[in-house]
């Protein structure tokens, strides 16, 4: 009897044990002391900047909850992202995934962010573009939710512009290269001035320049086309501008940190890279030619605006994240429009068309209605998929194969062919 | 004679356990990766030697492992020359001697990131010290951007000049343990400088010209952050070493597979290379009492 009793109180006390301390787990899984979220310094600065506010605050207060931002470069954010997201267990909230990073191979590690959407969506969504959410969708899932973009422009010096007797920025490809020539010079105090600059870190500003020819690298739909008539122009002009003394001699280790460095100290005429960089080049504290940058739209062949790269971040959920749920309401709080503006202020390339018609957003950015002319157009440098770092390397090492004299243009981008199509997915 | 006792193996233990767990057992699950295809989102799947075949065809394999081969070699052999004559010159009267050895060890207080990108600077082609000087001597610039050799060449150098210190300072220590009876006895039956360095000094200081030439040889096969910071193993992957080849399987590629087995030939080339020195020391040593 007092055996039964006492069974009977052990089972009583496991049970309210039980429900005490499962009680107290869903309590910690729906509020956590914070959300820890993984990304590029960048994005933070675009949620927390002072000048358009932080579009975080109203609910971190509504919450309770407060965030842990863990910032990298952008290689390493990705590496750090999907290790910890392969753990049984993983401690990160949201990541900032950029597109040509992502794949359907790392599909399984993140959220299918289209059934949150279902159950709780976001305000006017439709309004991002259909292109921004698509890069991010693989294997059907939708894995992460445009947050920015990075949207290549042409910035130039106008104080080398007037030294030259150049009055406007290049409305044609073909003019845009006869100028790099003729602001390639020596200025009258000893500083050697580079007619046009990009980065070699990946192909992005060799792209942009295939396809103002009509030319590209990888389509959309994964078909290889650096072999084609426009790409090889492009590839032949590349050669001859090294040659010319208008890339720099050590181009080869241009990553974007050296072209800012450049185009900063006054020693190349010309660049494409994000529009965002604009505010880099006009920074007092930064730039011996503060105020003196222009942006505007790379030109086409002909005319018109080339269809410029863009790179597009997106917010994740890590499948193995234990807030799942409050990471998407946070996630639907920063997609907000009034959150995208305020992004859009702190320098964030928004990915709502909207903003860029807020009255905040044209008086900072006086580029807007170009940015948003060029996102009519813009794609990825290449589309995401398994092999596209492989891809990309081989890409820059036979173009300069090709600029070095070892390879002719040609022959660069037919031994491209050979190593790039057994990558692509078929 | 020494008998070895459970204590004796007890207070050893420690740093063979320690090697055990942060050595040997990564060793271990490092070569088990290497027989798999193994990235982010997905099981390892094993796949054999395929990882080490697909290597060994690999142009940028061969041509990594030529330059490592290359660098190595003249950081090395360069170190030791450099070392050994400098430790020599201080073993004897210099003025100003203690600055002269805090100059040489400097670098080694620099860290490498700190010092490619000072190199870097200076070596840059329109505003670079040294290319600027060069330049206004009429000199040819060092093309370091554009010509493999010329890289290899500037990673050689920055190498050297880090991490001399390291080789130097081992030598030195050996150099002024030296007895100058003995020194003074080969002068005594007439022996030429040179003959004094080759009969007596050289063969006094062997053994730590191994420690130091074996110790330099493991670090220099993993030469990194010189090659990665200065080139990334541009122009065209030219200047590219093992380990920045390993880097971007693992690192840029997320091949886990292909980078473990990498990592194993990177160990096995150590090894080739350490055992004849660690077999010289041993009889140096211990056999010949």
């Amino acid at each position: 009897m007092r055996r039964t009793h006492l069974s009977k109180l052990a089972f009583a006390a496991s049970l309210a044990l039980a429900v005490s301390l499962g009680t107290s787990g869903a309590f910690a899984q729906a509020k956590p002391e914070k959300l820890v979220i993984m990304s590029h310094a960048v994005h933070k600065g675009a949620v927390t900047g002072e000048k358009g506010g932080d579009s975080s605050a109203d609910w971190s207060k509504k919450n309770g909850v407060g965030t842990e931002w863990l910032t990298f470069g952008v290689e390493a954010v990705h590496e750090r992202v999907y290790r910890e997201a392969s753990l049984a267990e993983g401690k990160v909230d949201i990541a900032f995934i950029l597109e040509r990073y992502s794949g359907p191979q790392v599909a399984r590690l993140f959220e299918d962010l289209s059934q949150y959407q279902a159950k709780d969506p976001i305000e006017d969504f439709n309004e991002i573009s259909s292109g921004m959410r698509t890069a991010h969708t693989h294997n059907g899932k939708l894995i992460a939710i445009p947050f920015r973009h990075a949207t290549h422009g042409l910035l130039y010096n106008q104080v080398y512009f007037k030294e030259r007797g150049v009055d406007a920025p290049p409305k044609t490809m073909e003019a845009l290269l006869a100028l790099a020539e003729k602001m390639n010079y020596t200025r009258p105090d000893g500083t050697v001035v580079h007619g046009y600059i990009t980065s070699f870190d990946d192909p992005s500003g060799i792209v942009d320049l295939m396809r103002a020819f009509g030319g590209d690298f990888i389509t959309s739909d994964y078909k290889f086309v650096a072999d084609s008539p426009a790409s090889i122009k492009v590839v032949t002009l590349l050669r001859d501008f090294f040659r010319k003394g208008i890339f720099p001699k050590n181009v080869f280790t241009f990553k974007t940190e050296e072209v800012i460095t450049m185009m900063q100290q006054g020693r190349a005429a010309m660049t494409n890279q994000p529009f965002g960089r604009f505010f880099n080049y006009n920074d007092a504290k930064q730039s011996k030619f503060p105020g003196e940058f222009k942006v505007t739209t790379i030109p086409a062949a002909g005319g018109g605006i080339a269809p410029a790269k863009t790179s597009v971040w997106g917010m994740a959920i890590p499948a193995n994240s234990k807030n799942k749920q409050l990471a998407w309401t946070l996630i639907k709080e920063l997609s907000s429009k009034k959150a995208t503006v305020a992004q859009a202020i702190n320098g964030n390339g928004p990915v709502r068309v909207s903003a860029y018609k807020d009255e905040g957003v044209r008086k900072l950015v006086p580029y807007a209605d170009d940015e948003a002319a060029v996102l009519q157009t813009a794609r990825s440098t290449v589309p995401g998929f398994e092999n596209t770092q492989k891809a990309m390397d081989f890409f820059m090492e036979e173009i300069q194969l090709a600029m070095l004299g070892t390879k002719t243009p040609e022959q660069a981008m037919a031994d491209l062919k050979k190593r790039v199509e057994p990558l692509l997915p078929r | 004679m020494w008998t070895l006792r459970p204590v004796h193996y007890l207070m050893v233990a420690p740093v063979h356990l320690l090697l055990l767990v942060f050595i040997f057992v990564p060793a271990l699950y490092v070569g088990w990766l290497s027989l798999t295809h193994s990235s982010f989102g997905g099981p390892p799947e094993f796949v054999g030697l395929e990882n080490y075949a697909t290597m060994l065809a690999d142009r940028i394999f061969w041509r990594s492992f030529w330059n490592t081969f290359l660098v190595v070699n003249i950081v090395v052999y360069g170190e030791l020359a450099l070392g050994l004559g400098l430790a020599l010159l201080l073993a004897g009267w210099v003025p100003f001697k203690r600055v002269v050895i805090a100059i040489i060890l400097a670098p080694y207080a620099i860290t490498e990131v700190t010092a490619v990108i000072m190199w870097r600077y200076m070596l840059e082609p329109d505003v670079g010290m040294i290319n600027y000087a060069l330049k206004s001597l009429g000199v040819p610039q060092i093309e370091w951007a554009v010509e493999p050799f010329s890289a290899l060449m500037v990673v050689s150098v920055l190498a050297i000049w880090q991490h001399l210190p390291f080789t130097f300072l081992i030598l030195y220590a050996a150099v002024t343990t030296i007895p100058n009876e003995l020194i003074e006895s080969a002068k005594v039956d007439g022996a030429t400088p040179w003959q004094t360095f080759w009969f007596v000094k050289l063969r006094l200081i062997l053994p730590a010209v191994f420690v130091a030439l074996m110790f330099r040889y493991i670090f220099a096969m993993r030469i990194f952050s010189e090659v990665w910071l200065l080139t990334e193993g541009g122009p065209a992957r030219m200047t590219e070493v093992l380990a920045v080849y390993l880097y971007r399987q693992a690192f840029r590629y997320h091949e886990f597979g292909a980078a473990s087995a990498t990592g194993w030939m990177l160990l096995l080339l150590s090894l080739v290379i350490a055992l004849p020195y660690l077999r010289a020391m041993y009889v140096k040593m211990f056999r010949d009492g």
